[in-house]
């Protein structure tokens, strides 16, 4: 019998905006898969590049980071150097030839409930067609 | 741009021995941090002295590069600038290290003069060790030449591409000057400074010099890009990684030698980055199997996102792995790349920013890039 993969994926949201934006959702009664595993942060740029390297080899199918429209982060400037923190994973990932779509950067304000619902959807969607992610079969790493 | 002539008597080393004592006895300088040849005769050490005397046993230009200059220089000036005036002798590589390091608030650079020369190459450590005397003499016999012998030093020294005058306050210019002779060139206010306070006038042309510096490095740029395109073509994929790092016994020697990563409690050597013994074998048994010690693409791959933007490329990691894994050409791969995604070159410029310590709204290109999908639904939502 074809088990249906149902994806992992580590969310990692800033508590001022996408976190807000997923509670929303939920108040809201809007449908979000489960692969979605909330994690609350104070703000997106604290999260180390390493730590979002570490959910993916670690086995997460993907990584999602969320926070504050640029300009609209809570300490004025977190989301701006989220940006270039995500950048370089991103480039580092790229330059090794590791799947890079598994890592997400996403702006989600705390009144975008129907979004952050939408982007659940969408890149569970997107993770399912990638199949599960390759390093959970890894004993070399 | 203009230079002093020097017309050295007792080779190029002792144009630089001069120089110091003349720093030394004039009070230009309060001392000087040089490289010193170890009692042994087997390797060399940093040493901070102001006796003119103990210069003589100095090697201001070193073979081999047992610790990294800046990280000398991080021990004497960690705790803010001193009053002491100090002209540290050093590699490019390990001046455009204390650029980065002072960026990051590990090393003050306001008394301290950077001396810099045109850098043939360091000899692998273990090279030098294993056999001191004709090291030095391959190493002098390159001097004397002042050309590179690819086969005698390490492997990124021959693809370097910044082997000459980098953000120093001094630079020994040596490359394309005939016989004898080097060419001191004052490259800061500071360093202008103490070449006047000495008495040391610069009104020679260099522009032969800088044709023949432009020259090899326009040669080297194409064997770098050609030598560490093959390298990241090896390194492709969990398959790759395994491959290259599949020896490394997980001593993290090229985290402790290299320069820039200065924290005093890494990541990967916390409590946090081990894994939970309770959870090892469900892991072990999802995976079919597990080795050890573990985590090994991670520490490399994350040092790559955590220290790549200010890597010099100085080879330290190379020189400290027990395994010989090429770690410095694998980062030097990385380096170029993410250097260049936001447009940032290690050490150029000490006026530069950290680009992790800034951002633009109106992000650089390839950065706007890589984070596009993010804007891109931003503009969808409005």
């Amino acid at each position: 019998m074809d088990k249906e993969f149902t994806p992992r994926i580590a969310a990692i949201l800033c508590q001022w905006c996408s976190y807000t934006g997923a509670d929303l959702a939920g108040t809201s009664r809007l449908q979000y898969p489960t692969s979605i595993i909330a994690m609350k942060v104070m703000c997106s740029s604290r999260v180390d590049p390493v730590l979002l390297l570490k959910a993916y080899l670690s086995g997460s199918d993907g990584v999602l980071l969320g926070g504050c429209h640029p300009g609209d982060c809570h300490y004025e400037v977190g989301n701006y150097h989220t940006r270039r923190r995500f950048a370089i994973l991103k480039a580092v990932f790229d330059t090794l030839g590791l799947e890079s779509a598994r890592l997400k950067l996403s702006w989600i304000s705390a009144s975008e409930g129907p979004k952050f619902a939408q982007v659940a959807n969408d890149y569970t969607e997107e993770i399912k067609k990638m199949g599960e992610n390759p390093s959970k079969k890894k004993m070399f790493l | 741009m203009q230079g002093a002539s020097l017309k050295a008597v007792d080779g190029i080393k002792g144009v630089i021995r001069d120089f110091l004592r003349k720093a030394l006895e004039s009070e230009a300088a309060d001392a000087v941090l040089v490289p010193v040849r170890t009692p042994a005769k087997d390797s060399y050490a940093w040493i901070l002295t102001n006796d003119p005397a103990l210069l003589d046993e100095a090697g201001p230009l070193a073979p081999t590069m047992p610790v990294q200059g800046a990280k000398a220089l991080k021990s004497l000036t960690r705790k803010g600038q001193g009053t002491a005036r100090v002209i540290a002798v050093m590699r490019p590589c390990e001046v455009r290290a204390a650029v980065e390091l002072s960026k990051l608030n590990q090393v003050h650079l306001d008394n301290i003069i950077l001396l810099s020369y045109d850098c043939i190459g360091a000899v692998p450590l273990q090279d030098y060790v294993g056999e001191p005397a004709g090291s030095e003499e391959r190493f002098d016999s390159m001097l004397e030449a002042r050309k590179t012998e690819e086969s005698a030093v390490k492997p990124v020294c021959g693809i370097c591409v910044d082997f000459s005058l980098v953000d120093s306050d001094i630079h020994l210019g040596l490359i394309g000057l005939a016989g004898e002779s080097a060419l001191l060139i004052p490259n800061s206010e500071k360093g202008g400074a103490l070449l006047e306070a000495m008495g040391i006038a610069c009104e020679e042309d260099i522009s032969g010099w800088m044709q023949a510096v432009s020259g090899l490095k326009a040669e080297r740029e194409d064997k770098r890009s050609k030598a560490l395109a093959e390298t990241g073509a090896s390194l492709q994929g969990f398959d790759g990684l395994h491959a290259a790092f599949a020896d490394c016994v997980g001593c993290h020697n090229c985290q402790s030698a290299c320069p820039i990563c200065y924290c005093r409690q890494c990541y990967f050597d916390s409590e946090v980055a081990r894994r939970d013994p309770a959870a090892l074998l469900d892991t072990a048994i999802a995976r079919g199997g597990i080795a050890f010690p573990g985590d090994r693409v991670m520490f490399h791959t994350g040092r790559m996102a955590h220290m790549s933007l200010s890597c010099v490329s100085c080879g330290q990691c190379s020189d400290a792995c027990p395994v010989s894994i090429p770690v410095a050409d694998i980062f030097s791969y990385m380096a170029d790349l993410t250097q260049a995604t936001f447009e940032y070159a290690a050490g150029r410029d000490d006026g530069e920013p950290l680009p992790l310590r800034q951002y633009r709204e109106d992000e650089v290109e390839k950065v706007h890039e890589i984070v596009k999908g993010a804007e891109e639904e931003e503009v969808a939502h409005e």
